[in-house]
């Protein structure tokens, strides 16, 4: 056997300080994230088509019957609607089933061995996301104001501070289906159902006015009903309803600590 | 025997054990790597191999035992070690809609002071693969790109494994060029593998581990001086086919 020399510590052998990427890395990490969504445009054909679809066919419907200060149906439910439906697929819908994705392909095993924190994969899918859901929502309301006359918020401040807890809450569900789902496809499934109990008790088919009355009440308190009525709010310039921020501020808590307790990198 | 020149210690493994559900998947491991030294790792399937090497590079705890690369604990001091360490994994996938140029930038990303994107490709003789999608690559091709992505940080400890699973003989050769230049540079190599031939190119010394314990470790010529037999492969069979005998018995 051989014989082995005596060992000494290996000075000088590592940095003294480890050098940890940083907005350089992440800039890139975005870059490479954005061509990858880039190349697979298909996969944005829901989360832009339906809410355009529900945009086209309820406009007409919606009528241009002045509800309050000059604000319309299709402003003050419709694109309200939209915008979040937009947001809920994003979130809970695309983001996790791409992490679902890379978690299941082993690349966020692959870059757990490289001075990248997974975390930062996890920031550069939540920032493009994010611009996909923007471009998703000035979309919509590019269509619903050139095609259909619809008006802009009473308050915009109101509005975008409403848009930033409902995209909070929207994504913070999200992460709930990545962390609990162990396949790509049991996310899309995972992801499907929550889409469709938060839309159904949020009004997306038709108005909570037509659900029973403890359906209502809860899907008012669930992200979807809770965003839809505090854009509406914003809309129409009423003050955003405590109770709706409430919702969306607990629902982004809640969903932030399960992913903590829940989400594995591989 | 010739007197080994005294080196650093670069790895040093201290009765790791890692146990999956009922499967001891190492048992109680201790081993010693020298700074430029080239270590290969063989074992049959099951026999620790992937496990020891993932736990080195911080991918798996121990559930018992130390490890120190460099000096550093793969967890406690993982942001350090990534500097330091280069990782190609026998299972691990990259973006598969991003070109293998796209790939080397983003990796290259992550570093203070990278490879050069054009040394890269020259590497792993990719340079008329730079604008293809990784997903379109021969699998081969895959795992030439994932080695180069190992290079990237200019690592002083490279852990490889199945370095050459999936190449071509002519493949096969010009990676081994690859680590053998690495070899000179002083760069640390694990190189887990089912290959004889490889190990005894590239390797200054053997592990040969069955069971997650070490049955047998020393230079080729050693193991095959303790297995009696003519060759590396003879040896592996008959030491391993010992240890099964032994766990028969057992």
């Amino acid at each position: 056997m051989n014989t082995v020399p005596t060992p000494s510590p290996a000075a000088g052998a590592v940095p003294a300080r480890a050098h940890r990427p940083g907005l350089r890395t992440l800039l890139a990490m975005v870059r490479a994230e954005a061509k990858m969504v880039s190349r697979d445009l298909a996969g944005l054909i829901v989360p832009f088509g339906l809410p355009l679809l529900i945009l086209l066919t309820s406009a007409s419907a919606a009528g241009q019957e002045e509800i309050v200060a000059g604000r319309t149906a299709l402003d003050l439910f419709v694109l309200p609607l939209v915008i979040v439906m937009v947001v809920t697929m994003m979130g809970v819908l695309n983001m996790p089933s791409f992490l679902a994705y890379y978690r299941r392909a082993g690349i966020l095993r692959r870059l757990a061995v490289t001075p990248a924190s997974p975390m930062m994969v996890l920031l550069a899918q939540a920032i493009v996301s994010l611009l996909q859901s923007a471009v998703g929502i000035a979309l919509a309301a590019a269509v619903a104001a050139l095609a259909y006359g619809a008006n802009p918020p009473i308050d915009l401040g109101a509005a975008l501070v409403a848009l930033a807890l409902t995209t909070a809450a929207m994504y913070a569900v999200g992460m709930i289906v990545a962390a609990i789902s162990p396949t790509p496809n049991s996310s899309v499934a995972i992801g499907l159902v929550a889409f469709l109990v938060l839309g159904a008790s949020g009004g997306m088919f038709g108005g909570r006015d037509a659900l029973p009355g403890p359906v209502a009440e809860i899907g008012s308190h669930l992200p979807f009903g809770a965003g839809v009525d505090a854009l509406s709010a914003a809309w129409a310039g009423q003050p955003l309803p405590a109770g709706s921020l409430f919702s969306l501020a607990a629902a982004t808590l809640v969903g932030a600590v399960v992913a903590a307790l829940f989400f594995r990198w591989e | 025997m010739n007197t080994p020149t005294p080196r650093n210690t670069m790895i040093e493994l201290e009765d790791l054990t890692k146990r999956y559900r009922t499967t001891l998947a190492v048992d109680g491991l201790s081993l010693t790597v020298h700074e430029g030294e080239a270590l290969g790792i063989l074992g049959a399937n099951g026999a620790g191999k992937t496990t020891t090497v993932e736990m080195i590079a911080g991918l798996r705890r121990p559930d018992a035992g130390r490890i120190s690369v460099g000096g550093l604990d793969p967890h406690r001091d993982r942001a350090a070690l990534r500097q330091v360490l280069g990782v190609q994994l026998q299972e691990g996938e990259l973006h598969g809609a991003l070109t293998v140029n796209e790939l080397i930038t983003l990796y290259r990303s992550f570093y203070p002071d990278p490879r050069g994107r054009q040394e890269l490709l020259q590497l792993v003789d990719l340079e008329d693969k730079a604008d293809t999608r990784f997903e379109k690559l021969s699998g081969g091709q895959q795992q030439r790109v994932s080695v180069a992505l190992a290079m990237v940080g200019r690592p002083r400890v490279l852990i490889l494994d199945e370095l050459t699973t999936g190449l071509d003989p002519a493949a096969r050769r010009r990676m081994w060029r690859t680590i053998e230049q690495l070899r000179h540079d002083g760069v640390t190599i694990l190189l887990v593998s089912h290959g004889m031939d490889e190990v005894e190119r590239l390797c200054d010394r053997i592990v040969l581990l069955g069971a997650g314990r070490i049955l047998a470790e020393g230079t080729v010529a050693e193991i095959v001086e303790l297995a009696g037999t003519d060759t590396l492969e003879d040896a592996f069979v008959a030491l391993t086919g010992q240890e099964l005998f032994e766990e028969e018995i057992a």
